[in-house]
């Protein structure tokens, strides 16, 4: 899902950078003072989760988990996404430096609308349903940052229903996996600590 | 209970990271070295997975495109080297793969040398022939032992050039625990200062 420096065009560039900076410091204005460790560690879970290879189907993939901090995080997401990013970028040379705007968009976008779809659901009573929310918000938010992706390189001239269908297959394994660690995760906050997951 | 709570989850990360030990990142790496006159590239994501059917483009160092081509079923794409005035120069290996993913390489002149020399002898031979009338035998032993040299040399060397091959390509690959733990660090150190800020707002 990173897309990797030297691909993109300015124009694409400059509109990433541009949403992402925006959506940033909105969530910077929102942020409360007490979330501030929340938004970190989660940062970090993102950081480290890329590095976690799922040597399951055709191709190259890796965990992204922006489900799970969308869900956690709600707007506070992008900041969150942002920091992991720049510094994969920078120490792993995963996507780069010029991309990072739309690397943000492309995976923190996903994640809010998941938060704003899924934030109620995952909060309910019934254990059975809220399980089965969380399992959807994990795969939801890998199936838009794949269609999110699939999209931006229709402007390098890559068709987009080429491109849509590779993401998709190729990313499909980590869907369900995102999904069942995200139902994991919410299971455990649901009965160690309900109140994470009232926080917006 | 909350500091419990993420003292708990700060571990589980270490032994995360620390049972993770063989790290890749994950990119797309294009690897390029010369043999004889031509050019041999690899292309893999980190995993170890081919880059099949992607995109190869050949630069030179103005940026004008040379030539083109696709990666095989194995990731692998050769090409002879074009024209020689190129060689003096650095060559640029593009490789496009799937899904956004990019990598360059780059062929220093000092690797093309060997090459030079091969193309300038194939273009000096007929000359050389030509005016080798009268210092026949010597000149054609001087050839032979040249030939010698450089056989025993390509021998001696080969492990040797293997060996570096290895050592540049696993230098691209891994990803060190320190640099992981590092950026975790950075991460706790940016938004330990977002909080301070936010703090002096209150």
């Amino acid at each position: 899902m990173h897309i990797s420096e030297g691909i993109l065009s300015a124009p694409v560039l400059i509109t990433g950078a541009g949403l992402t900076a925006t959506a940033v410091g909105y969530s910077l204005k929102k942020i409360e003072y007490k979330e501030v460790p929340k938004v970190a560690i989660l940062s970090s879970v993102f950081f480290v989760a890329s590095l976690i290879h799922v040597p399951l189907g055709p191709a190259s993939i890796h965990l992204i988990l922006n489900g799970l901090t969308g869900l956690l995080l709600g707007w506070s997401a992008f900041p969150a996404i942002l920091v992991a990013l720049a510094l994969q970028g920078i120490l792993f040379q995963f996507g780069g430096i010029t991309t990072l705007g739309i690397n943000t968009l492309n995976m923190a976008l996903p994640a809010i609308i998941c938060f704003y779809l899924f934030n109620q659901g995952v909060r309910s009573k019934n254990n059975f349903i809220a399980q089965i929310l969380a399992f959807l918000c994990g795969f939801l938010a890998v199936l838009l940052s794949g269609i999110m992706v699939a999209v931006v390189l229709v402007f390098t001239g890559e068709g987009f229903l080429q491109a849509a269908k590779l993401l998709l297959i190729a990313h499909f394994p980590v869907m369900i996996l995102e999904g069942v660690l995200t139902t994991f995760c919410i299971g455990f906050l649901r009965k160690v600590k309900p109140e994470i997951l009232s926080i917006g | 209970m909350k500091n419990k709570l993420y003292l708990f989850l700060i571990i589980i990360f270490f032994t995360v990271v620390v049972i993770y030990k063989p790290v890749f990142a994950h990119k797309v790496n294009v690897f390029a070295y010369v043999e004889g006159d031509k050019i041999y590239t690899e292309s893999y994501f980190n995993d170890g997975k081919k880059c099949i059917n992607s995109k190869i483009e050949v630069f030179d160092q103005q940026g004008n495109k040379l030539l083109e081509g696709q990666t095989d079923e194995e990731g692998t794409f050769s090409f002879e080297i074009p024209e020689k005035e190129i060689i003096n120069a650095d060559l640029k290996i593009v490789l496009t793969a799937s899904m956004g993913h990019r990598a360059e390489y780059i062929i220093t002149s000092n690797e093309l040398k060997g090459v030079r020399e091969l193309i300038e002898e194939k273009v000096e031979e007929p000359i050389s022939m030509n005016d080798s009338e009268e210092p026949e035998v010597s000149s054609l032993n001087l050839k032979e032992i040249k030939l010698l040299i450089e056989e025993a040399l390509n021998e001696k060397l080969d492990p040797i050039l293997s060996e570096i091959r290895e050592i540049r390509k696993s230098q691209t690959d891994k990803i060190s625990t320190t640099e992981i733990i590092g950026g975790l660090g950075y991460i706790l150190g940016i938004f330990g200062i977002i909080a301070y800020f936010l703090s002096r707002k209150r």
